[in-house]
């Protein structure tokens, strides 16, 4: 089973057991977890789509647990999954069957109004687009998830500050997003979903539309704020050298978790084992 | 499939928005069709009513003298044989009553004596139900028919006159006349008796008015020479013109009016299009980019947008013109209930129509030039990016509006009915002018104004109106328009009721200051002071009874003479009571110079015309007497009403009796003691009017008849100038519709980080109350702008009093402003917040 990487060329079975993988993630050789309740759990997730007459299954029965503080990278072809995955965790979208857990709050069973605030609480989205409000500051985007809380930014001052120095962007707190470099506006997106410490931080290709370096700096930030700040990160990527910053990664093919790759917290980032691990998996 | 097609199936993709931007030209085509038929339903009317109030009348005559024509004049000219019939018509406003007791209805009424017989041979009434006068039954009475039906009554129902003598029968109903002839008189408020009953109802006989007069068609000239040979008594010479544009002068203002408001609607209906298409070009750069680039030629990309313009035009004209016949039919209902304009039929005038329709499809196609040729000039390669579009500045787009804006005026100008109506045409088309160019400036004043009228609405909704008070300005020149077309229909609703407001103030300041101490009665015919001034003292709690002595005199200016009115004030009465206006001199001096005699005071409109001066000596003199010269003392404000439209010249009461022989009055002021409480006063003087056949006048009464009549029509012009605010709403609509799918992904962002479903309908709706809350404030400065045009450019003699805000109107106007952007922000607002996130977040990607 899929849940250490001693057993990772295996498929990944529909039984992945959450427990499971959090015993084995505490036993890993790298970074150690010690066994805890997870995070972010998702159980036998279906997600199907209409296509014409008939629908498509983008997802077939997909379980995971991410434990606290876990830096998680989902990874897969176009087309696999994965993006539809990342948004049924995060709440943006609802599973036609299963059940999403997040910090202990199953939010498929929520309605929408219950669900989108258990959202602004509990997660942070980067995208690949950036998808900063153009019509604010890049102090206020990051204070956005305080101002829909029905907060000033005043009161938030200090802490948009902070995040502000922390993604290197202090400098530039009241200029327009369009003032920004491509690599500045993500290191705002960043801060911003980082704003209210959420439990998970959800990442959607953060890289893809960075240049190497750029997208370098970016995957640092993140993984600073997994290593030092505890912060439980699901990234999703196609990118190896992305996903080699993740303590685990999940293979998406065909809608079910073909595999993991579990190579624990370390302070190096380095793509070639993953990459000759996902040879042998044929990606 | 041909190119072209893609011009409809850009229609046919975005339903929502071709039918809005097709609503807004329609409603615009509807309120012009429907003023141009309402106007032709008035001059329609005119026309039927001035042919039946005439007949086979060659001219009409009217007495000099308020005393009227004498029987022996009537017959001196019956016996002529050039006169194949002489109607005379005898005139009393009375006081009628319905059948004492519960239930009782008391109207003031113009009471018209005919001679049945010969008054049929002249003009056959025009009866709609029951029977016609006949000369033997002296107790019928014919009433308007529609009055009739505003006020409950019917055939068969009886009518007492107040004051008759004792033991005259109550008359009874016995025809319905149609709105035209006599009925058109006084807005139908008219009661037409036997002239022998009218007479012999009184003690006093009623004064023949006038004497309509059928001549031989051999030689009408020669004729007429005859007429005017035989007849001893001083006459004016009336004909049908003349009567005409008596009828026409009361409702002259009422087409030019409404026309404008129809033009307004379009204006705003074509800032509602303009935009539309202006928004869909720019959603569609790249598609028209990719055009471009596999080799559509710039001709080509002009026309597709043309065609779409050219559809919505054309269906929106067929749909408009439609809708305006069916408004028109509700205006001219209401007006013929309200009896405030003379309105006859439902004529259906086809030039009109298709004027109309043209106008609708001209302006659309307009509106779509500029966006259209901004296509067109748009290179391949900037036009696969999407931000140029978005870059260009305001000022590309004022172009194009100011040129569609003059093509409406244009237009409306070569259309307009107000100039063959004799209103004025400057202010309003100054109006005009000022809403436009309002518009235009409104485009530039958003930004600012977003950041003052934003932070109400930031303090209230948090975020969402942060958010929404931003978005006002992502795209300022769209946002600007909207506003603007908002803006032009609030600034025709406040600027009618400033115009309305000024025109009361003005009212109420006219009747105070020509009735010291608030109360009158007018007697039927002149009373002899002498004789009668006992009567009126014997008022309870009365301080002074003051009889005006009125008579008809010519203004001489060397060969030239002029008719004019004559009245004889008491000036003690008028000074001590704070009455008059007195301009061009001192209050003191000009009163102190009447009591000295040999003075008068000129009315203002007469001075502005005959440029008369304080010091100047005018020359008076009665028919055939020799004239009288008087220095002029002061200018007067406001004057009592006369038969000449600028009123009554003031002389004093003694130079009156002395210099002009005036001794019979049948206005009399009366004045109360200070400690008598108005409504018993007001019951006294009833009571003497009772006595003497009179009517009781007070200041109240007065200015609220005149006010009622004009609520009316502003109340119809306030409709449709309502209309203009729903197509306003419409672009309302539009616009946040546009910007709420081009900004899917970043509501998604918001979604993601946590905004509720509520929160972006609250965005939405916030920046819509935000639209028309500033489309509101604007309204007030550019309304109170055209009411200042309005009223200081001479539309009503009314005005005098200036510029009176109505207040409570002003701010109900920005709170409905902002209530309608509001409702007409619910569906974006729903729209927005039932995008789905993660397909939202695939946009454009």
């Amino acid at each position: 089973m899929p849940g250490s990487s001693a057993e990772s060329s295996a498929p990944c079975s529909d039984s992945f057991s959450a427990d499971a993988h959090l015993a084995a993630a505490a036993g890993s050789p790298a970074g150690r977890l010690p066994p805890m309740t997870p995070i972010l759990e998702a159980r036998d997730l279906v997600k199907r789509y209409p296509l014409g007459a008939g629908e498509v299954e983008a997802l077939r029965g997909v379980s995971l647990a991410v434990a606290p503080g876990e830096f998680v990278a989902i990874m897969g072809a176009s087309g696999s999954g994965k993006s539809t995955l990342l948004h049924l965790l995060g709440g943006l979208d609802l599973p036609t069957s299963g059940e999403v857990v997040i910090d202990g709050i199953s939010i498929s069973n929520l309605n929408e109004e219950r669900r989108t605030l258990t959202r602004r609480q509990k997660t942070g989205f980067v995208f690949q687009f950036f998808n900063l409000i153009p019509l604010l500051t890049v102090a206020e985007n990051v204070a956005l998830p305080f101002l829909i809380a029905g907060d000033s930014m005043n009161r938030h001052r200090q802490r948009v500050d902070e995040l502000l120095a922390m993604v290197g962007l202090s400098a530039k707190a009241t200029h327009r997003p369009d003032q920004l470099s491509a690599g500045e506006q993500q290191r705002v997106a960043l801060a911003r979903a980082l704003a209210t410490s959420p439990a998970i931080l959800l990442a959607d290709e953060p890289t893809g539309n960075l240049d190497y370096t750029t997208g370098a700096e970016i995957l640092d930030l993140l993984w600073d704020s997994a290593d030092r700040l505890g912060q439980t990160i699901v990234l999703v990527t196609h990118d190896a050298s992305a996903a080699a910053y993740a303590d685990r990664v999940l293979v998406v093919r065909d809608g079910e978790i073909r595999d993991e790759i579990d190579s624990g917290r370390r302070g190096h980032h380095e793509a070639g084992p993953l990459i000759g691990r996902l040879a042998e998996l044929g990606l | 499939m041909r190119l072209g097609t893609l011009a409809w199936r850009s229609l046919l993709a975005r339903p929502l928005r071709t039918a809005l931007s097709m609503a807004g030209v329609a409603l615009g085509v509807a309120v012009v069709t429907a003023t141009l038929i309402t106007g032709s339903a008035s001059e329609a009317a005119l026309r039927s009513a001035t042919a039946d109030l005439l007949g086979s009348a060659d001219v009409r005559l009217r007495a000099f003298a308020d005393t009227g024509f004498t029987p022996r004049a009537v017959q001196s000219l019956r016996a002529l044989p050039d006169v194949v019939a002489a109607a005379p018509v005898a005139e009393r406003r009375l006081t009628a009553f319905t059948a004492p007791g519960a239930g009782e209805r008391v109207f003031s009424l113009l009471t018209i004596g005919i001679d049945p017989a010969v008054d049929a041979q002249v003009r056959p009434p025009r009866i709609v139900s029951g029977v016609a006068l006949s000369p033997d039954s002296p107790t019928d009475a014919l009433v308007s028919a529609s009055w009739a039906s505003e006020v409950g009554l019917g055939l068969g129902d009886q009518i007492h006159l107040d004051g008759a003598r004792p033991g005259v029968p109550p008359l009874r109903i016995i025809g319905l006349m149609a709105d035209t002839g006599f009925a058109a008189l006084e807005r139908g408020e008219v009661l037409v008796i036997a002239r022998t009953t009218l007479d012999e109802s009184f003690l006093v006989p009623a004064p023949i008015r006038y004497l309509d007069l059928d001549l031989d068609d051999e030689d009408p000239e020669a004729a007429l020479a005859r007429v005017r040979a035989a007849i001893t008594e001083p006459y004016l010479l009336e004909t049908a013109d003349d009567a005409a544009s008596r009828l026409a002068a009361a409702q002259a203002s009422f087409t030019g009016i409404a026309f404008v408001l129809g033009l307004v609607a379009l204006v705003v209906g074509a800032f509602l299009v303009g935009n539309t298409l202006a928004m869909t070009v720019g959603e569609r750069t790249r598609e028209l980019g990719l055009l471009r680039a596999a080799g559509t030629t710039s001709r080509q990309v002009l026309c597709i947008i043309l065609r779409q313009a050219l559809a919505l035009g054309v269906i929106g004209g067929v749909i408009g013109v439609a809708a305006g016949v069916l408004l028109a039919a509700g205006m001219i209902a209401f007006l013929s209930s309200t009896r405030a304009v003379l309105v006859s039929g439902l004529p259906i005038p086809l030039p009109g129509l298709a004027a109309a329709f043209v106008l609708g499809v001209g302006v659309t196609l307009a509106g779509a030039v500029a966006p259209a040729m901004r296509a067109a000039s748009l290179s391949p390669v900037n036009a696969l990016r999407p931000s140029m579009w978005r870059a260009r500045g305001l000022g590309a787009r004022m172009g194009w509006l100011v040129g569609i804006e003059l093509a409406v005026v244009a237009v409306g100008v070569l259309l307009v009915p107000v100039s063959e109506s004799g209103a004025s045409l400057l202010p309003l088309f100054l109006s005009l002018g000022l809403l436009i160019g309002g518009a235009v400036a409104s485009a530039y004043l958003v930004e600012p104004l977003g950041r003052v009228i934003g932070r109400p609405f930031e303090w209230f909704f948090g975020a969402q109106g942060l958010l929404g008070r931003a978005d006002l300005s992502r795209e300022s020149g769209r946002t600007g328009l909207t506003v603007g077309a908002m803006m032009i229909a609030l600034a025709a609703v406040v600027a009618l009721g400033t115009v309305a407001e000024s025109a009361r103030a003005g009212t109420e300041r006219w009747v105070s200051s020509i009735l010291p101490g608030g109360h009158a009665i007018r007697s039927s015919v002149p009373l002899d002071v002498d004789a009668f001034r006992g009567t009126f003292e014997a008022t309870p709690g009365l301080l002074s009874a003051s009889p005006v002595l009125e008579l008809p005199v010519v203004r001489v200016t060397g060969e030239v003479q002029e008719e004019t009115a004559l009245a004889g004030i008491d000036p003690n009465v008028f000074e001590d009571q704070d009455a008059l206006i007195i301009s061009g001199a001192g209050r003191g001096s000009a009163f102190d110079a009447l009591r000295s005699g040999g003075a008068a005071l000129i009315p203002a409109a007469l001075a502005t015309r005959a440029e008369i001066e304080v010091g100047d000596i005018v020359t008076l003199a009665q028919p055939g007497a020799q004239g009288v010269d008087l220095v002029v003392a002061g200018i007067v404000e406001y004057t009592l009403p006369a038969r000449t439209p600028e009123g009554a010249v003031l002389i004093s009461s003694a130079d009156a009796r002395d210099t002009f022989g005036a001794t019979s009055a049948s206005l009399w002021i009366m004045v109360p003691q200070p400690d008598i409480p108005a409504s018993a006063f007001a019951g006294a003087v009833r009571d003497t009017a009772l006595q003497l056949a009179g009517q009781p006048l007070t200041a109240p009464e007065l200015a609220g008849d005149l006010s009622r009549s004009l609520d009316r029509l502003v109340g119809l012009f306030d409709v449709l100038a309502l209309i203009a605010v729903v197509i306003a709403a419409l672009g309302i609509v539009n616009t946040l519709g546009i910007g709420v799918s081009e900004r899917v992904r970043e509501i998604a962002i918001l979604r993601s980080h946590g905004m509720t479903a509520g929160q972006v309908q609250a965005m939405v709706v916030a920046e819509a109350a935000m639209m028309g809350a500033m489309a509101g404030v604007l309204a007030l400065v550019v309304g109170i702008g055209v009411a200042f045009a309005l009223v200081n450019g001479g539309a009503s003699a009314d005005l005098g009093a200036g510029v009176h805000l109505p207040w409570g109107l002003l701010l109900a106007v920005v709170l409905t402003g902002t209530g309608i952007a509001a409702l007409a922000g619910l569906y974006p607002a729903r729209v927005a917040a039932s995008l789905p996130i993660v397909a939202s977040l695939k946009h454009f990607e």
